[in-house]
């Protein structure tokens, strides 16, 4: 049996060959042929998704509440160590000093990273902005959304905030964070269809297995995860989920 | 549950005092302190209570804010950060949104364990599995400060009415 295993279009392109040794470790030592589809970006995942042909995806906790409560995955792992945080940078030469001096009308550059918008306008309402007082500028990554920052093209930039802390030094010396939330409670899942639950138990104890040998950290590390996968009970989905919730108005 | 009255605030020698009186009819003496404490910068209080009010879940903001510690939270009632500056009316709509399976937002002012107080912008959401009500989640957020402005002028008004009507 061949599983279908996408990874959500948001993590660090320098994350790719990661992905790749862990769908590599994953099929040797759980015995499944896995499939890694990596799309590249949320208009192609969901695509797959609507051609109902992801057995298990690694998905940003945004997406997590409409493919557990609609399209009945169940959530099975997590990063351990590794929330999602957002943050939003301006050009260090910018004479905004603080998320309160960002006034309606102010242009932003944005990923097509729902989660991090999302976070984004709810830091963003102690400064009194809504999402119809904002200019959004669309870009298709992060360094672009830096790169306008850093002209002046834009008043600030949302970034995830593990993508933020990757940008090279000399990035990230021309541009200053305004905030950065520590929410801690939110991470990327793991999820299986229903029809591949059967499946979990051996693809849990491969993933829980990862870091336990020596080569192991290699992997992990070019994964970004250094601490490993832990299992997710479904009633923490399900908080999360619920958190999420809290946070669409 | 009965909650015991609040220690004086050691640092406040101009605290006001008031008794408390809670929907379920318990009373309980607090102190309040003209002083805001500021919402921590990108963090969001988290935490959860079964279907009678009562604390399960807090998270690390939600314990540093309040000023209680996580032993004295868990198994306590969400009323214990009742401030008396906050309408009764507030309160009764909450509940009566969330009995209803649907989500509540408003904004609160919170009482701390040391008199102080601080806003926040409340989403209280009933957790549903399988079909039923198991518990409540409430996330608090930063509001904004022309919201509070605007929020502790209504909330006074309110109070007033409600106090004229007692």
């Amino acid at each position: 049996m061949k599983l279908n295993f996408m990874v959500a279009p948001d993590f660090s392109p320098d994350r790719f060959a990661g992905w790749h040794m862990v769908n590599t470790l994953l099929q040797s030592r759980s015995g499944l042929q896995l499939h890694l589809l990596t799309p590249a970006s949320a208009q192609e995942q969901s695509e797959l998704l609507r051609r109902d042909a992801v057995d298990l995806i690694y998905a940003n906790p945004f997406d997590a509440a409409h493919l557990i409560r609609d399209l009945g995955f169940r959530a099975f792992a997590r990063p351990m160590g590794k929330p999602d945080e957002m943050v939003i940078a301006t050009a260090a030469a910018s004479p905004l000093k603080r998320l309160e001096d960002l006034r309606p009308g102010s242009r932003i550059a944005v990923t097509d990273n729902r989660d991090v918008k999302l976070i984004g306008l709810r830091l963003l309402e102690a400064a009194d902005l809504t999402d119809k007082d904002l200019q959004w500028v669309l870009v298709e990554t992060f360094q672009a959304g830096a790169r306008l920052a850093i002209k002046g093209e834009v008043d600030a930039a949302f970034f995830l905030a593990e993508i933020y802390h990757t940008l090279s030094r000399i990035t990230r010396s021309q541009l200053k964070i305004l905030i950065e939330s520590a929410i801690f409670d939110i991470t990327h899942v793991l999820l299986a269809h229903q029809r591949v639950l059967s499946e979990v138990p051996a693809i849990m104890a491969a993933l829980a297995g990862i870091g336990q040998q020596a080569a192991d950290h290699e992997v992990l590390d070019a994964l970004g995860i250094p601490k490993g996968f832990a299992v997710m009970q479904e009633e923490e989905a399900e908080f999360m989920v619920d958190l999420m919730d809290t946070l669409l108005d | 549950m009965h909650l015991p009255d609040m220690q004086h605030p050691p640092l406040a020698g101009n605290a006001c005092e008031c008794r408390l009186t809670y929907h379920d009819g318990t009373r309980r003496l607090v102190y309040c302190v003209d002083q805001e404490e500021p919402f921590p910068d990108g963090r969001l209080i988290v935490s959860r209570t079964n279907l009678g009010g009562f604390i399960t879940h807090a998270n690390e903001a939600f314990i540093t804010m309040s000023g209680y510690t996580v032993e004295e939270l868990i198994g306590a009632p969400h009323h214990i950060l009742r401030h008396p500056e906050m309408p009764k009316a507030a309160f009764a709509d909450l509940w009566t949104t969330i009995a209803s399976g649907k989500k509540w937002h408003g904004y609160v002012k919170n009482l701390r364990k040391d008199g102080l107080f601080y806003w926040v912008y409340a989403t209280v959401i009933p957790n549903v599995r399988a079909g039923v009500v198991v518990s409540y989640t409430s996330v608090r957020r930063k509001p904004s400060r022309r919201k509070i402005n605007e929020m502790s002028d209504l909330y006074t008004k309110m109070l007033s009415q409600e106090r004229a009507a007692q």
